[in-house]
């Protein structure tokens, strides 16, 4: 014991006689984070440039590594009217021509600067009720997500329309934030739109690490569940439960802005047909195929095989996650201090580990995503006022902060949330209310120093 | 064994020691050191006298080619050879420019994503062929939500038709309208590429000049800037080798040619895009574009290893040099002179190879 004693000085001594800068480090009490480097596990990249989000797993290999690299092309494929001798199935009608276009670099949409040009960011609709097994109750005539592009010669079911509005809030220090709220209308219909529509924009989200966030088990996402608050810390947490078109039956959702997709495969086949109108063995029916806008008229369902949609929802399960950055920065770690004693971490999770998988990259990993992914309520200011499965209009699925601070670099901006509102992270947190109300208020309430040492800590993730 | 223990303990100490004060001395190297200045020389020269360059150049060709389809007569052959012409000259910086495919030409900003508006793939010859023969407006707006009729390739089928035989009597005033819309387009966005690149416009040559300075936002290290260039290059290589040879070469059933997979086949030029996309990689590596000789990534290399700096030239060179002895067109090579488009093909690989490995893992010691 005095020798451990003894080893710790020595250690102390050594340690503060880095630098000036760090002689408080010891005796503030701050967060190691060093283990949190590998932020994907073994997957782990190093990488700070706009390939951040690009890299195959290091550890992936074999028929992995060639079924990835096999994905990555796919990925990229942009598709046209059939029939065509390449990559014909485009439409009727769709949002966007290419996984890449939407999720460009593998990354984030930006809000569109033209609301009708092809973009990242798409309309979920839906009418009061509950369609089989629980799903949203689809919009006669247009179903659950609204396409506002068709291939020339089709009519979209409908184009886009957004009012901003502007609201002002104030921190502590002085500074003001104006934080813009888009909300969206239809224009423009093939037919007359019912009175009584839901709609919920979505941006599309990164896609690596997909693969780690999959592999948790169901017992530890459901272990962190606190459906009545049981605890009284004003956080609750609940799980989405979802269908499952693969597996024919209800699952855990994990995927989507609401947690509304059970598996990579199905978010990718959702994504295929719905996205870009290409049918696959998972949905092997255009989206519209009872419409007048919707049907090709051809006798080619699926529009792709099933080892190119295997191959892309693999391939986004082994995209290395990119490392931690800046650990070691003493404005970091106060950071990362303040994230735990605001109440960050109690949604944002920091630490996950992955179950046994059949994909060995990603097999028993452990990694830090910060996602409980469950269902919060985030207040009325970011409601859509639609429910998607047992995800009423304010519960959003706590995103995963890994990467976030490289958005900029790989994708140009800094747009966050679901519908792209946020310029930046600080307009990101000042929108969380609900259950996250108190996390915001401290928050608000931080000094200046404070307050940019936690988003130096958001930006090493 | 206790001794030990203590040995180890303090041994620990010092590891610690080091590893928590080493990051300082290699991340941010101090204002004297040489290195620091050969760093930021190589990354001006590249952001100013290749990138910047390489882009200017696409912005006029790309003008050239929009004032050629301003001409474009029917039934006026030499008004049809001009814009082809001037389409592969405009191809040639694109093409070149590929090997630094970040930042803006991939960012979703104020007029999308400017790479896939300007070289989307394959395009979509229903839509084309309908909007020919429809009576509708040809304009931007039109083109923004029919990305696979529009850039590169929608003027390549317009231009040339799909035999590649098209001659001017061929032409339709749709046909016209479409070229000239198109092309306008295009120039558009080359214009609108340069200029964020620019030092008087948005300046993105910037983030690579002061790349590592207190206030870079985007590279935080010079390393991390001198990285992207190499990714830039090393993923360049791939793409030729892996994607535009192999699914050409060998992207038929059964392994065989597949000529619907040639990207520029309307044309028949996918040759110089091939050789194009390499003297990209090697402007990048050399520093140098059309005859400048400025400062690149071989002046680090050679610092360290001037023999892995000697291989990697010579195999640039020589993967250059394998493309173009393929004989006759890509088109008809993929048939007829399949061992040569493969050896092409594995001399990329290799360029691709030593680029992502070795060069990479040297450069990322810095």
């Amino acid at each position: 014991m005095k020798k451990n004693v003894f080893l710790l000085v020595i250690t102390t001594l050594f340690l503060s006689s880095c630098s000036k800068n760090e002689d408080n480090e010891v005796y503030e009490d701050l967060p190691n984070l060093s283990e949190r480097q590998l932020a994907g596990g073994a997957t782990t990249i190093f990488s700070d440039n706009s390939n951040a989000f690009s890299t195959v797993a290091p550890n992936a290999t074999g028929t992995d590594f060639a079924n990835h690299a096999f994905g990555d092309a796919q990925f990229e494929q942009a598709f046209v009217t059939a029939p065509a001798t390449v990559n014909g199935g485009l439409g009727n009608i769709f949002n966007n021509t290419s996984c890449v276009s939407c999720h460009v670099k593998d990354g984030r949409s930006a809000f569109p600067s033209t609301i009708n040009n092809l973009s990242g960011l798409l309309l979920r609709g839906s009418v009061p009720g509950v369609s089989i097994n629980g799903s949203p109750n689809p919009i006669p005539g247009f179903g659950t997500q609204i396409q506002n592009q068709a291939v020339f010669g089709s009519v979209p079911e409908a184009r886009y329309q957004y009012n901003l509005t502007i609201t002002n809030e104030t921190l502590a220090d002085g500074t003001v934030v104006s934080l813009r709220k888009p909300v969206f209308t239809l224009v423009d219909s093939y037919i007359a739109l019912p009175s009584n529509i839901m709609l919920s924009p979505r941006i599309a989200t990164p896609v690596f690490g997909l693969g780690l966030l999959e592999a948790i088990s169901e017992v530890n996402i459901l272990l962190k569940q606190d459906i009545n608050d049981s605890d009284n810390d004003g956080i609750s947490g609940k799980a989405n439960y979802v269908w499952d078109p693969v597996l024919n039956q209800t699952k855990l959702g994990r995927f989507g802005w609401k947690a509304n997709s059970s598996s990579v495969l199905v978010q990718c086949a959702g994504a295929y047909v719905e996205d870009m109108g290409v049918t696959n063995y998972v949905f092997p029916n255009e989206t519209g195929f009872d419409q007048s806008n919707g049907q090709d008229g051809l006798n080619d369902d699926p529009e792709i095989s099933s080892s190119i949609l295997n191959a892309v929802a693999l391939y986004c399960k082994t995209l290395a996650v990119p490392a931690a950055r800046n650990i070691t920065s003493i404005e970091v770690r106060r950071g990362a201090k303040t994230f735990e004693e605001i109440s960050c971490v109690k949604c944002h999770t920091p630490k996950q580990q992955s179950s046994f998988n059949a994909i060995a990259s990603i097999s028993n990993q452990t990694f830090y995503p910060y996602t409980d992914l469950l269902l919060h309520d985030m207040g009325t200011g970011l409601s859509d006022y639609r429910p998607d499965y047992l995800a009423n209009g304010s519960e959003w699925k706590t995103r995963p902060l890994w990467g976030i601070g490289l958005t900029q670099i790989v994708n140009g901006h800094t747009n966050f949330l679901h519908d792209g509102r946020a310029r930046n992270i600080t307009e990101a947190i000042l929108w969380h209310g609900g259950e996250a109300q108190n996390s915001k208020e401290k928050f608000k309430q931080l000094s200046t120093q404070k307050r940019n040492e936690l988003l130096a800590f958001i930006n090493s993730l | 064994m206790k001794i030990d223990i203590l040995k180890l303990g303090i041994l620990t100490a010092f590891v610690i020691t080091i590893l928590s004060c080493s990051p300082n001395t290699d991340d941010i190297v101090s204002p004297t050191d040489k290195n620091l200045e050969v760093y930021k020389a190589v990354l001006t020269n590249i952001g100013n006298n290749v990138i910047s360059e390489t882009l200017k150049d696409f912005s006029l060709k790309a003008n050239e080619l929009k004032l050629a389809s301003d001409n474009l007569i029917i039934g006026n052959n030499a008004t049809l050879t001009a814009v082809k012409n001037a389409w592969l000259a405009a191809r040639v910086p694109w093409e070149k420019s590929e090997s630094f495919a970040f930042g803006p030409v991939l960012t979703d900003g104020a007029i999308g994503v400017i790479d896939i508006a300007v070289d989307s793939w394959p395009v979509n010859t229903t839509s084309i062929n309908l909007i020919l023969s429809s009576s509708t407006v040809i304009n931007t707006a039109l083109l923004n939500t029919n990305n696979e009729a529009r850039g590169f390739h929608t003027i390549e089928y317009l231009v040339w038709g799909t035999l590649g035989t098209k001659t001017a009597s061929d032409l339709t005033s749709r046909d016209v309208l479409y070229i000239k819309a198109t092309c306008a387009d295009l120039a558009f966005r080359a214009i609108s590429l340069y200029n964020y690149w620019l030092e008087s416009q948005d300046n993105y040559v910037a983030n690579l000049i002061n790349a590592g300075q207190p206030n870079s936002t985007i590279y935080t290290t010079q390393k991390s800037a001198i990285i992207e260039l190499i990714d830039g290059t090393s993923g360049t290589a791939d793409e030729v080798a892996n994607s535009k040879i192999e699914n050409a070469l060998n992207g038929g059933a059964g392994g065989t040619a597949n000529p619907d997979l040639d990207e520029s086949q309307y044309s028949q030029s996918s040759k110089f895009d091939l050789a194009n996309n390499l003297i990209g990689i090697q402007n990048i590596y050399l520093g140098d574009y059309n005859g400048w000789d400025g400062k690149g990534l071989t002046d680090i290399v050679k610092m360290r290893k001037p023999d892995l700096d000697a291989i990697v030239r010579f195999k640039i060179s020589e993967a250059i040099d394998a493309i173009n002895v393929i004989s006759g067109t890509f088109a008809s090579a993929i048939f007829n002179d399949r061992l040569a488009v493969a050896n092409a093909q594995n001399k990329v690989l290799e360029v691709q190879q030593l680029l992502d490995g070795d060069i990479k893992d040297l450069l990322s010691k810095l």
